[in-house]
């Protein structure tokens, strides 16, 4: 009987507390759930991560358009802009070809491994090994008008002259891509970056077939770029007389196989593997392309041991029997260069 | 436990003959208490939680309907919104493919004759400021109002041409109803109609007229056996409507790639695979020439709530830390396609492209070369995926193209 | 029992409040709001169509009521934009239903416009989607040796139809069609419409 008592008064014990214990646990609970809800819980506990965080980069952030300051200088980066993505408009008289800054600085020469603007502004004057002098930025702009865009086949001839204003306003904007970065210093995404070199080498036949998976649906099977119903370029030529000549440096194959590995196909970088991507740069600049504008009276087998030697570019060789570096035919007029007027019987 | 219960029972006491029964009541368990509070500051907290999330959508919304309604004030804004893709912010066009504005004769002779090329658009060549330029202009029409008509086509005037006369919005009311019916401008040719002391232009091309074969038309407005029309969902002039996108105007090789990878079960979807199943490869080819023959004025307006300013700036821009390139960098500058694998986008159907662009990233769709889009839309978020489908709505349609220059135009795909 | 008042009293005024809450106020709130321009009422047709849809229990399976983004990715399913309580105004009786086992049609009309569509697949779903659960409705339908003008042949794969002659559409199922074809809410809402903001996320504002 005691004992009964003893027990049942035990065991009424044991579920007071049982029911003490849950209900305490359920309100831990419910008020940890709101605390997690709410947010007010450090992200290493929850392992929460927000969303803003993903676009974060471990590379220096250039300002956005929207940023650009009122103002003369603010116009002055807005016109350097202008030049910037639409160069053979706003720049025409200097474009031999099609192309504009953007084509190989991508996204207004912000993204990083497509030598980005914002990089080469901190870097500048600066020793180059291609012409053996120290540079400022505008003879390295210079630079880009006479060999990537071809300048010998504009209507101008050549390069803006020293001085010009195009460099002026192409300058403002890099200045101010540059806001806040360390000066003097390699920032990471300079330049297009390296590829390590295989041990196959490169082959233009083995990339003839990367080109035609992963390059011709938008370059064309021709290579030859496309455009579309206005005749606006769109994709841009790779190779032939609407290209850049063989004083470019992304005629170096070592040059094309890093563009091409961090930034092409356009939105997947690092799709080709090194192999790939050398060869693939091997294949583009196997065909050929305007003069090196350097060339002048020179003999091609002169202006490569001058310019070239040593360089990975088939500039100067011979491959398949053929010789590489001659050129393509000048066009019977400049680019661009004023048309004749439509007399009384219209032209067709 | 029944024994102790009935020796229990024995020993109650009758209660007395008027006793009213009434209840004791014990203190409630502190558990309960607990519960009862927690749950209560857990309530009060999700409504507040609530009712900033309620804010906060109806803000943004107001806030997407003030931008898309009242949104650009001024020739000036409408100008850059409307025009810029092409002729430039600056006006200066781009070198042997769009015209300048600036110093442009057309804008010279004032704001009516701008306002009469924006109503019709053109096509074919025409000649400024010595240079001949053979493109096609979009109508905007369908796409912006007799006032917005009216300042963008005094902004240009004046800004470009140095023609400060006036354009009333009936004015332009007026020169609506004299372009309705009308094709677009036939080049520089006709335009010299328009304005006087015109340099001279270059003829128009003899144009031909693009016959459809009547097996072809049969199965676009009839249907056979087991064959739907495609008027019956696509509408009577291909334009689309909601999910059914708009066919007119994409590019002939595109269509008739689309239609064989439904036939061949490389895109899904049951209602194309149906009909799909039932063509011939004459068919296909002849249903992608007459749909990419028609030009047609955009049906479609934003109706996803997407913010359209973001959108604008994902089509021209991109958003490259996200992986995210300008849709324009690959299907042209102003969204008109690029034959044959890059598919116009203007005007086409919002509901269309964001569902398309969801069915990539959630690996419905799996025909994109290279796996382009399946990347680019997992990339997006579903905001943006809205956005931007709202945003290529508010495009003109695909200009005006005679049949010479789609041909021209198509002329690479005839190897496939 | 003995304090029976205070217990009819406090029940009642549950009651009271919660037909306050749940009935009155949400029906003055909706009563306030405008009529979309856009939606007109059902043609005579379209409303015998819509009876057919009531009996067949079509509410079953399909809802008619396209969620917000925050909610659901009806938008992107192609759904159409989330309703608002005005595009209901002509419904009587309502068939929000509450099941999705197949797709919501509020806006079916706009997203799949065809008649022809429709009637192959009311009369066998199968013949579209191989996988589709929908029960057929043939008894919607006859057979016929040959069309008379003015019939309504249904198109039909091979082996889905009857072994000669063809499939006419009885006059239920092109009022069921013409039905599923006005379900269209694709105008734009008025600016005070009613409609549900929450749910959204933090993030997606500001």
């Amino acid at each position: 009987m005691a004992n009964d008592h003893k027990d049942a008064v035990e065991k009424g014990r044991s579920a007071k507390r049982v029911i003490f214990a849950a209900g305490g646990g359920l309100a831990l609970v419910a008020l940890g759930a709101l605390v997690l809800e709410a947010g007010w819980v450090p992200t290493w506990i929850s392992g929460r991560v927000a969303d803003t965080a993903d676009a974060e980069s471990i590379y220096f952030q250039p300002p956005t358009d929207a940023e650009i300051p009122e103002g003369k200088f603010g116009d002055a980066i807005k016109r350097g802009r202008d030049i910037f993505m639409n160069t053979s408009t706003n720049a025409g008289d200097y474009v031999g070809n099609g192309l504009s800054c953007s084509n190989c600085h991508l996204d207004g020469g912000r993204q990083p491994l497509s030598a980005p603007m914002w990089a080469a502004w901190t870097r500048y004057p600066m020793y180059r090994k291609k012409n053996d002098q120290i540079n400022t930025m505008e003879d390295r702009v210079m630079g880009c008008f006479t060999f990537s865009m071809n300048a010998q086949h504009s209507v101008a001839g050549g390069p803006p002259p020293h001085g010009s204003d195009i460099y002026r306003d192409l300058e403002s904007y890099m200045y101010w891509l540059a806001t806040g970065a360390p000066v003097n210093e390699k920032l990471d995404g300079t330049g297009f970056g390296k590829v390590e070199k295989t041990e196959l080498g490169y082959s233009p036949e083995r990339g003839a077939e990367v080109f035609t998976a992963n390059c011709a649906v938008c370059h064309g099977a021709d290579g030859q770029g496309q455009k579309d119903a206005n005749g606006r370029i769109v994709f841009p030529a790779l190779w032939g007389p609407g290209s850049y000549n063989w004083g470019a440096g992304m005629a170096r194959i070592d040059t094309a196989a890093a563009f091409i590995k961090n930034n092409m196909p356009l939105s997947q970088p690092g799709k080709l593997s090194d192999q790939e991507a050398w060869d693939v740069a091997a294949f583009i600049n196997s065909h050929e392309r305007p003069r090196d504008a350097r060339q002048g009276d020179a003999s091609i087998e002169e202006t490569r041991l001058r310019f070239h030697d040593g360089d990975q570019i088939y500039y100067g060789k011979e491959l398949n029997g053929v010789l590489m570096g001659v050129g393509t035919p000048d066009p019977e007029r400049p680019i661009g260069a004023p048309e004749l007027p439509i007399g009384p019987t219209p032209l067709e | 436990m029944s024994k102790p219960r009935k020796h229990d029972s024995s020993k109650i006491t009758r209660p007395p003959e008027s006793y009213e029964p009434w209840e004791s009541h014990n203190r409630i368990p502190l558990p309960v208490i607990w519960i009862a509070l927690a749950l209560g500051i857990w309530g009060t907290a999700m409504l507040f939680e609530d009712q900033t999330s309620y804010t906060v959508a109806q803000s943004a919304r107001e806030a997407g309907e003030v931008m898309a309604h009242d949104a650009p004030e001024g020739g000036e804004a409408l100008f850059l919104a409307n025009c810029s893709t092409c002729h430039q912010p600056n006006g200066a066009g781009v070198r042997l493919a769009v015209p300048p504005l600036e110093g442009s004769e057309f804008a010279k002779a004032g704001p009516e004759v701008v306002a009469r090329i924006m109503l019709r658009g053109i096509d074919g060549p025409i000649r400024v400021k010595g240079f001949t330029y053979d493109g096609h202009m979009p109508s905007f029409a369908a796409a912006l109002s007799d006032s917005e008509i009216a300042e963008v086509a005094g902004f240009v005037a004046a800004r470009f041409g140095g023609n400060a006369a006036e354009l009333a919005p009936g004015a332009v009311a007026g020169l609506r109803g004299a372009a309705a019916g009308k094709d677009s401008w036939q080049g520089g040719a006709e335009l010299a109609t328009l304005v006087a002391d015109l340099p001279p232009q270059p003829a128009m091309r003899a144009g031909s007229e693009a016959d459809i074969d009547p097996a072809i038309s049969d199965l676009i407005f009839a249907g056979k056996g087991d064959v739907w029309a495609c008027t019956s969902c696509h509408g009577g002039l291909g334009q689309g409507v909601e999910n059914t996108p708009r066919l007119a105007g994409l590019s002939g090789g595109y269509l008739a790639g689309q239609l064989r990878d439904f036939r061949d079960g490389a895109r899904y979807n049951e209602h194309m695979a149906f009909v799909a199943k039932g063509l011939s490869d004459p068919e296909i080819d002849g249903l992608a020439r007459y749909y990419a023959g028609l030009r047609v004025a955009s049906t479609a307006a934003p109706s996803l709530g997407g913010d359209l300013a973001r959108g604008e700036e994902i089509a021209l821009h991109g958003d490259w830390p996200r992986g995210i390139p300008a849709c324009f960098s690959c299907h042209g500058p102003s969204g008109f396609g690029v034959a044959p694998d890059f598919p116009a986008l203007a005007a086409q159907q919002p509901a269309y492209i964001a569902s398309q662009l969801a069915a990539w990233a959630g690996g419905h769709r799996n025909n994109s070369p290279l796996g382009l889009m399946d990347q680019i839309s997992a990339a997006m978020s579903e905001g943006d995926r809205r956005a931007v489908a709202d945003y290529l709505a508010t495009l003109p349609a695909v200009p005006a193209v005679g049949p010479d220059a789609i041909a021209q135009l198509e002329g690479s795909d005839d190897g496939q | 029992m003995n304090r029976y008042l205070p217990l009819v009293v406090v029940a009642l005024g549950i009651l009271a409040f919660a037909t306050l809450m749940l009935v009155i106020a949400p029906g003055i709130q909706m009563a306030q709001r405008s009529v979309p321009e856009g939606l007109r009422p059902y043609s005579e047709q379209e409303q015998r169509g819509r009876d057919q849809y009531v009996s067949l229990g079509c509410v079953y399976c399909h809802s008619q009521q396209p969620r917000a983004p925050e909610q659901a990715p009806d938008g992107e399913r192609g759904w159409g934009r989330p309703s608002v309580a005005g595009d209901y105004v002509y419904d009587r009786p309502h068939q929000l239903g509450t099941m999705r086992t197949g797709p919501d049609i509020l806006n079916v009309g706009a997203r799949l416009p065809s008649e022809s569509w429709h009637l192959t697949h009311l009369y066998q779903p199968r013949a579209i989607f191989d996988w589709s659960i929908m029960p057929a409705y043939p008894y919607l339908f006859e057979e016929k040796p040959e069309a008379a003008p003015g019939d309504t042949v249904v198109v039909l794969p091979e082996g889905f139809g009857p072994a000669s002659g063809v499939v006419i559409a009885r006059p239920e199922a092109l009022d069921l069609t013409a039905y599923l074809l006005s379900l269209d809410r694709t105008y734009p809402v008025p600016e005070d419409a009613l409609r549900d903001d929450g749910y959204a996320r933090k993030e997606d504002g500001l």
